[in-house]
């Protein structure tokens, strides 16, 4: 419970995975905040499958 | 000149739906463009283009994963220039991010917490596979999440909720809409004031209901803490309800605790219930939605109170703060049953005999559950996309049947778009198919104002509003639209304006969603419900 109590009592510190709309309307209030572009990994087994598909 | 109108597919192109909304947007500004969509080819974004009368043969033969482009311009040459543009201007943004203008962005949750050590929340809104390993990574350094997000597996919600309870850690969600944390909105929530209650919900426009009704009556709220739906389910067991009505338990700032959900699991409800009765000695309003299956012991109803509305959970909550005062501070946010009757006879005298139906278009999923709630005990059977009964389910999603209410953030309709809180488009030209409907009496419609929302969603509805209207009035007849804004004035889209907005369009308005709700269906039934279920369900839902 401490730790989140401490939340309650302290300065919002963000970081913002995903949709960078939430990122302006924290900094619009005023919050500090780091935005992460976040990316899934790039090449999946689906991505080489089809790579393959279109090199044959 | 003879408009022309042009479209191409791009095979295989993803863009996120934002963007594509912002690209859209800046499309039709082009020279010579009259309209124009750039829109990945889903079933939804594909029957918008149908309306829009800018489905050429070419672009029907686009699948869901290709991108389309959609151009009504002065003539052929000028839509050639505006598509040539377009795919310039989808060239520029190769990742889809827009954030050329954004400071402090980094690639890893490595380097954002190399930036800031002491961070101390992440919202997460990236596809719910991903969320379990990004989430537990942030849990182990310790860090709080809110995860907006949904189709988060259920076994993975659970895994991060119970690490999360096991360190003493918050996770909000998964699916969660809204928090609030210190005065400040997380995702969708309202610019309420800081004050004596803590909410916990399971609901997202459900906090944001009760947040702003409390607001209207001069309450504030210490923590709104938004848990996600299926919180409430056997596989999660209450984690975080249980972990958040504890800690709201010894927050000194809270002193009233309000819950918000469905009905939930049975099991997992009464632990949560027994929970509050054992370890909760502060005022605890639990809104549990349409049920009246959990009780409580006598000795504890002073203190723990359930009701089935989110309006009655409101008034219960400025019942146990200011229990003197309450009544007359209770006229900002209420009218009596005589006063909707009155109201509702005002409107349903001008209706032609055949307008019988009710069309509830919503954007906030919990309104929707409430509304079918109250028609169910007002109108009897409601079709929706989300009905109460398998057999009230509407065959056609798109195709209203007698009387309906629709949840516009279902994920039928936000296949490739975004959530209609966001881009009213959607609910614009269903608004507009109804009107064309001789058997609709009256269209309830949210406006969920408050960050996160659309900039001015009660502007961005005039159009499809007037154009309601005088399809209806051609035809001889007037299309009631009764509307209730969720937001308050310090909202960046301001409630008053948003309302004055609606009420110069002939729309009326109402201060919470069941009052809306209940004056509808009596416009519908001509007034004809018997008076004692009429007192029952205000009682319940408004709370008397």
């Amino acid at each position: 419970m401490e730790k989140i109590l401490k939340l309650f009592n302290s300065e919002l510190k963000i970081i913002n995975i995903g949709l960078e709309i939430f990122y302006r309307d924290l900094k619009q209030q005023r919050i500090k905040v780091i935005h992460v572009n976040w990316q899934p990994s790039p090449v999946t087994e689906k991505d080489l499958e089809d790579a393959l598909r279109r090199l044959t | 000149m003879t408009p022309a109108i042009k479209g191409v597919i791009k095979k295989g192109l993803y863009r996120d739906s934002l963007q594509l909304m912002k690209l859209s947007e800046e499309a039709k500004n082009i020279p010579g463009v009259l309209n124009a969509a750039i829109l990945m080819a889903t079933e939804i974004n594909m029957e918008i283009l149908r309306q829009q009368g800018l489905l050429t043969p070419e672009l029907d033969k686009a699948s869901p994963d290709d991108l389309v482009v959609a151009v009504k311009a002065e003539d052929e040459e000028k839509a050639e220039e505006a598509i040539a543009k377009i795919e310039e201007m989808l060239l520029k943004t190769p990742t889809g991010t827009g954030l050329e203008d954004m400071e402090d962005v980094v690639y890893s949750i490595d380097s954002a917490l190399q930036y800031m050590p002491d961070a101390n929340l992440a919202l997460i809104s990236i596809p719910g596979e991903y969320v379990k390993d990004v989430g537990m990574e942030l849990l182990r350094r310790g860090v709080h999440l809110h995860i907006f997000s949904d189709h988060v597996p259920l076994e993975d919600e659970a895994e991060l909720k119970r690490f999360a309870y096991e360190n003493g850690l918050l996770v909000l969600g998964p699916a969660a809409g809204t928090s609030i944390i210190n005065g400040k909105a997380i995702a969708f929530a309202n610019a309420v004031k800081r004050g004596e209650v803590g909410i916990v919900a399971a609901a997202g426009t459900g906090l944001q209901e009760v947040s702003v009704l409390l607001d209207r009556v001069g309450l504030g709220t210490s923590q709104g803490l938004g848990i996600g739906g299926n919180d409430v389910k056997e596989k999660v067991g209450g984690l975080m309800a249980l972990t958040c009505i504890r800690v709201l338990q010894q927050d000194e700032n809270t002193k009233v605790i309000v819950f918000i959900s469905k009905p939930g699991d049975r099991r997992v409800m009464t632990k949560i219930l027994k929970t509050v009765e054992h370890e909760v000695d502060k005022p605890f309003i639990a809104c549990i939605q349409g049920t009246a299956r959990y009780k409580i012991p006598p000795k504890l109803r002073r203190r723990i109170k359930i009701v089935k509305g989110l309006h009655a959970a409101a008034s219960e909550t400025l019942r146990a703060v200011k229990p003197k005062e309450s009544k007359q501070m209770l006229k900002n946010i209420t009218k009596t049953p005589a006063e909707l009757l009155k109201t509702a006879r005002s409107i349903y005298i001008k209706l032609t005999p055949r307008q019988k139906y009710v069309r509830a278009l919503y954007t906030g999923g919990t309104l929707m559950y409430e509304s079918l709630l109250i028609y169910k005990q007002l109108l009897g059977g409601v079709y929706s996309n989300a009905p109460l009964d398998e057999k009230h389910r509407l065959q056609d999603p798109h195709r209203s049947y007698k009387h309906t209410a629709i949840d516009l953030g279902a994920e039928e309709f936000t296949r490739g778009r975004p959530h209609p809180m966001i881009d009213p488009t959607v609910r614009g030209f269903r608004l507009v198919n109804e009107a064309k409907d001789p058997e609709v009496a009256v269209v309830v419609m949210d406006f969920m104002l408050g960050y996160g929302a659309h900039k001015d969603p009660a502007g961005a509805m005039l159009s499809p509003i007037r154009e309601a209207k005088a399809i209806a009035s051609a035809d001889g007849r007037e299309l009631v639209i009764l509307a209730h804004v969720c937001g308050t004035r310090n909202d960046p889209q301001n409630l008053q304006e948003q309302e004055n907005k609606l009420r110069n369009e002939g729309v009326y308005t109402f201060p919470s969603n069941s009052l809306a709700v209940i004056t509808s269906a009596l416009i519908a039934s001509r007034g004809r419900v018997n008076r004692r279920k009429l007192q029952q369900v205000y009682r319940e839902y408004v709370g008397g």
